[in-house]
């Protein structure tokens, strides 16, 4: 199976073209103090940059990018930077929903299992004559009586109790749901995010500082 | 950098910490904004404690308190977006997802496995064991002296537990990975490794499900204070406030890279219980994490307890082993 088909859950790719009269070199040079950052590699080729990112700190603007490549070609129009990038974050909150959706067939089995060991302890009880044990009213303090809070509850009966279920499967899809958004939402966001960030950098607009890591820690101490 | 003495210990030699509450900066702008982030929590707090004391019974169930906390946590994931309190804390998309993704498990996984093998289990032996007449003294008090009571025995368990984790090394273990966060948002409290957000979790909140209000009023104060501890916006917290309850000042200084300053305030709701036993610090931080600030990653923050710990078994019984003569 073609491999490309899938690339686009956690690949980014796209290009930008350059301002007229930058070189490849001034542009990667722009370029470059991104990949200055706590946790990340780089290697400069002749036009091409090649990165990598190991646990980046959380407000490194390419956080989520695990390496990639920058490349200058030749177009049309002029010089291009084309990029590709490649996100484990995203393949995994790609996956996340599976994940979320098998915790919830898993509370659905464990609810049906419960309620045969219930319904089973509950003819046992019936057999041996047992009644459910009546339950203690609660009562009320003054103060409360005085400040006007509700009559307490009566306690549910034995009987009501040994009926609850195991845990619900509900959370598992409300999280499988919040994670497909969230993918859709990522993929959609990082891609501009980095497309804004590349341009901004290349225009001059962006300047990049060094995120905090441990190297700058023992400097800024 | 000399760090300051606090009792016998001096805090903030490795990293930065700002110690004393006269030196922690004040919210800036006008009135207005000095007004709603001086007296929101306390207005949260009473609102809260009103509308569960008051509710009428078809109203005041858990699924009330679900919403109602989801609710709250939305609102100030909003807040800390428009107003937060360092930008090297900001949310990011990555940043929200991992975040999320423990919530997922606290909501999912986790808590199946508490109610069978956890506190939802021994509570439920222990109530099949006890009859509900032997708790009429604790029913015959006011319902919001049981609510305080509830969320008192509550989280004096969870600082003797948190503290433990600090001081026992298989603990640490399992604790160390929520000390990697690097900052602090409103979900962070749900990250760190299953085993520890597992025994964090046992309590004897569950126990108290025979008082449906007054368990509801405990996790209200509960709510209405813990949550702040991870925050990335600032309030004007009033004094009484920071004297009684936790605050995210106290809970960066927990999470500083300074570790003396990290052996300090473990309470969740009561920072008095710190104050009673001599840990509590009153100042904050804003370089947090470990090692200098390195990021874990989710893969490690699962692995991590196993792998530390199967490195210090070998180092510790590697050495020991006789070396075969030559």
């Amino acid at each position: 199976m073609n491999s490309r088909l899938f690339e686009w859950i956690w690949h980014i790719k796209g290009s930008l073209t350059l301002s007229p009269g930058q070189t490849s070199e001034e542009a990667l040079d722009r370029l470059a103090p991104l990949f200055r950052q706590t946790g990340t590699s780089h290697e400069r080729g002749h036009g091409t940059l090649t990165f990598r990112k190991k646990d980046p700190v959380a407000q490194d603007k390419m956080s989520i990018f695990d390496g990639g490549v920058l490349e200058i070609e030749r177009g049309t129009g002029g010089l291009v930077l084309r990029y590709h990038l490649v996100s484990r974050a995203l393949l995994y909150c790609f996956l996340a929903p599976l994940l979320f959706l098998g915790f919830a067939q898993l509370s659905v089995m464990l609810g049906q299992w419960e309620k045969s060991s219930a319904s089973a302890a509950k003819e046992a009880a019936k057999s041996k004559g047992e009644d459910a044990k009546k339950s203690a009213d609660v009562p009320m303090h003054w103060i409360d009586k005085a400040l006007g809070a509700p009559e307490p509850e009566k306690k549910k009966d034995a009987k009501d109790k040994s009926e609850s279920k195991g845990p619900s499967p509900k959370p598992g899809y409300v999280f499988a749901g919040i994670f497909a958004a969230l993918y859709v939402a990522g993929r959609i966001l990082e891609e501009r995010l980095v497309k804004s960030l590349f341009r901004k950098t290349l225009s001059g607009e962006d300047t990049i500082e060094a995120t905090r890591g441990p190297e700058q820690f023992s400097a800024s101490t | 950098m000399n760090g300051v003495r606090v009792g016998n210990r001096i805090i903030g030699s490795q990293s930065p910490v700002t110690v004393g509450w006269e030196n922690i900066p004040r919210v800036e702008g006008g009135p207005v904004k000095q007004f709603i982030f001086t007296w929101f929590q306390p207005t949260v707090l009473f609102a809260l404690i009103a509308f569960w004391y008051y509710a009428p019974d078809s109203i005041a169930k858990a699924s009330t308190a679900i919403g109602i906390g989801i609710a709250f946590k939305v609102f100030l994931l909003a807040l800390e977006w428009f107003f937060p309190r360092h930008e090297s804390w900001r949310l990011t998309w990555k940043e929200l997802t991992t975040d999320l993704f423990y919530v997922g498990l606290g909501y999912t996984i986790l808590r199946a496995v508490e109610h069978y093998i956890g506190d939802g289990a021994m509570i439920e032996a222990i109530q099949g064991y006890f009859d509900l007449d032997k708790f009429t003294w604790f029913l015959s008090m006011p319902l919001l002296l049981q609510a305080f009571l509830i969320s008192f025995i509550f989280d004096f368990g969870q600082y003797w537990m948190h503290r433990g984790m600090h001081n026992w090394y298989p603990l640490w273990l399992t604790h160390s990975v929520h000390h990697y966060i690097t900052q602090l948002n409103i979900n962070k409290g749900a990250v760190g490794n299953p085993v520890e957000l597992f025994l964090i979790g046992l309590g004897i909140g569950g126990f108290f499900d025979f008082l449906p209000r007054a368990a509801l009023l405990a996790g209200a104060i509960g709510m209405a204070v813990g949550t702040y501890q991870h925050i990335n916006v600032r309030f004007n917290t009033p004094r009484w406030w920071r004297y009684v309850f936790n605050t995210t000042e106290h809970h960066s200084v927990h999470h500083s890279q300074d570790f003396e300053a990290s052996r300090s305030n473990y309470s969740g709701t009561y920072i008095f219980i710190d104050r009673m036993f001599g840990t509590c610090v009153d100042g904050e931080a804003e370089l947090l994490g470990m090692e200098g600030g390195r990021r874990m990653s989710i893969s490690e923050q699962m692995t991590f307890p196993f792998t530390e710990g199967w490195k210090t078994l070998k180092e510790r019984f590697g050495r020991a082993m006789p070396v075969p003569a030559e």
